[in-house]
């Protein structure tokens, strides 16, 4: 029995001081362990039509913000080709970053002041607003015609608190909202009448408008969503130099050459 | 995982109080059911009809060979196609209930065909028919069989809730990615999520002991030979 409790009492030991190997903390110098690995590694979303897309055809990651993603690891290793994508969501992106897994998330992702809290961010690279995504056949014309219905958003998102305070703004709009794990259920949802509109940014809705014809982008946008690249709380050093990059490609108007490339650009992000 | 973090969480903890509550009533609801489709075709598994038993096989095998989630998915995105849309609790309990009953019904047939079949012969030459021989002399003997796998089906069943999470059914998985999506606390909320399902199975499986001891052990090797 005491033989027991000391293989008990060591694997437990042993699992402790693993773990502890394993779970690296925030290193003082992210920039130079990414520079010693000699990869950058980044989350991107592989559905999202000309920002992080997984060309099914060539299997490879495209859009504007993999653009990024490869000029940031040209900038840092010499070598645009030196990075490793992973595919995120809205729901998995700040776990991956917090566990070390990549390095940074340039993934649609919205500069909120909650999530500055727990995240670093890059000043915005993309400035977007939240849409609605109706059947043609509904009758929907903006926010106040979904009163009482039901807005499919993306877990992880932030698009249900955005719209329930536009809400609040027009007085006597009640909303429900269904969040799903991914946009592509959303757009099930919304055609199995489930929810009476799909919300999020309007450049992730433009890629479902084009799957299902019988679906409609309206015109109103409910928000500014400004993009930013995400790292982890701690990794100062990889803020700054993220931040001084993306200061540099905007004032050189580089982004804006890009966003001209994907047909992306709307101008009142640069105003 | 702050003291800030566990704040916010019982700042908030209707969120989770909601979570529980649509928990508890799916798994209850889905437990009543199962239990009867279970029974029903486990019986249907060792009945003397051949027709009985097809049925009992197709059932079984269709359902306990496809994923949960795909059955949910029909239920809650293939059937609006066909104008019939369930509420999604409604989805929730039905699948579970679909699923759950394909297991239930192994272990009860298992259970059945572990009392030695002397003793339905026993029954027959009584003068007892095949309902009456089940529900007086081997039914009562199969339960001590069946009481342990079916716990474990119940336990199952509970943990199996959470695929409301995946069609917005807002039970506790649900609101707690969407509490957490918010303010990124997802620690907090994962770990109060596990801390609340163990408060329902652990009792559960107590109740399954506590049974198991009232109508006793095993059954006697030779005991009925």
């Amino acid at each position: 029995m005491k033989q027991r409790i000391h293989a008990f009492l060591f694997a437990a030991l042993a699992v402790v001081a693993l773990t502890g190997a394993l779970a690296r903390p925030a290193s003082a110098d992210a920039l130079s362990d990414i520079k010693a690995r000699g990869v950058l590694n980044v989350g991107v979303k592989a559905d999202v039509l000309a920002f992080g897309f997984l060309n099914p055809k060539t299997n490879q990651y495209e859009g504007y913000e993999i653009d990024i993603a490869h000029e940031l690891a040209k900038r840092l290793l010499g070598d645009p080709n030196k990075i490793k994508f992973t595919t995120v969501t809205a729901k998995t992106r700040s776990g991956l970053l917090d566990s070390g897994e990549i390095d940074m998330v340039i993934a649609t992702f919205t500069i909120t002041e909650q999530r500055k809290l727990v995240l670093d961010f890059s000043p915005p690279y993309f400035t977007d607003g939240i849409a609605l995504l109706v059947q043609k056949n509904s009758g929907i014309k903006g926010l106040a015609d979904l009163n009482n219905k039901t807005i499919g958003v993306a877990k992880g998102a932030d698009t249900a608190t955005r719209l329930t305070n536009k809400a609040a703004e027009l007085g006597n709009v009640l909303l429900n909202f269904s969040a799903f794990e991914t946009y592509g259920e959303i757009a099930a949802a919304l055609q199995a009448g489930r929810v009476q509109a799909f919300s999020t940014d309007g450049s992730i809705l433009k890629y479902y408008e084009q799957q299902d014809p019988s679906t409609v982008i309206l015109p109103d946008r409910y928000s500014n969503e400004d993009y930013g690249v995400a790292t982890k709380k701690g990794n100062d050093s990889l803020r700054d130099w993220v931040t001084a990059q993306i200061n540099q490609l905007r004032s050189s108007e580089t982004l804006k050459r890009w966003q001209q490339r994907w047909a992306i650009f709307n101008e009142n992000q640069f105003k | 995982m702050t003291l800030g973090a566990w704040q916010s969480l019982f700042a908030d903890w209707r969120s989770f109080a909601v979570g529980l509550e649509h928990t508890l009533v799916a798994a209850a609801l889905a437990l009543l059911f199962a239990t009867i489709l279970g029974v029903f075709f486990g019986l249907l598994g060792v009945a003397p009809v051949p027709a009985a038993r097809t049925i009992n096989r197709i059932y079984v095998e269709a359902i306990r060979n496809t994923p949960l989630l795909l059955q949910a998915f029909f239920f809650y995105y293939g059937l609006p196609r066909v104008h019939i849309v369930l509420p999604v609790l409604a989805v929730g309990v039905v699948s579970l209930s679909i699923y759950t009953g394909a297991f239930v019904a192994e272990v009860v047939r298992g259970g059945i065909q572990s009392v030695a079949r002397g003793q339905l012969e026993a029954a027959y030459s009584q003068g007892f028919s095949f309902v009456q021989a089940m529900r007086y002399v081997v039914l009562p003997q199969a339960l001590r069989v069946i009481i342990p796998p079916y716990t474990n089906q119940c336990v199952n069943l509970v943990k199996n809730t959470q695929i409301l999470s995946l069609i917005a059914g807002a039970d506790l998985v649900y609101q707690a990615d969407t509490w957490s999506s918010e303010n990124l606390l997802y620690g907090v909320a994962y770990m109060t999520v596990a801390v609340l399902y163990l408060a329902i199975t652990l009792p559960l499986a107590a109740i399954s002991r506590w049974l198991e001891r009232r109508i006793g052990g095993p059954i006697e090797a030779g005991a009925d030979a």
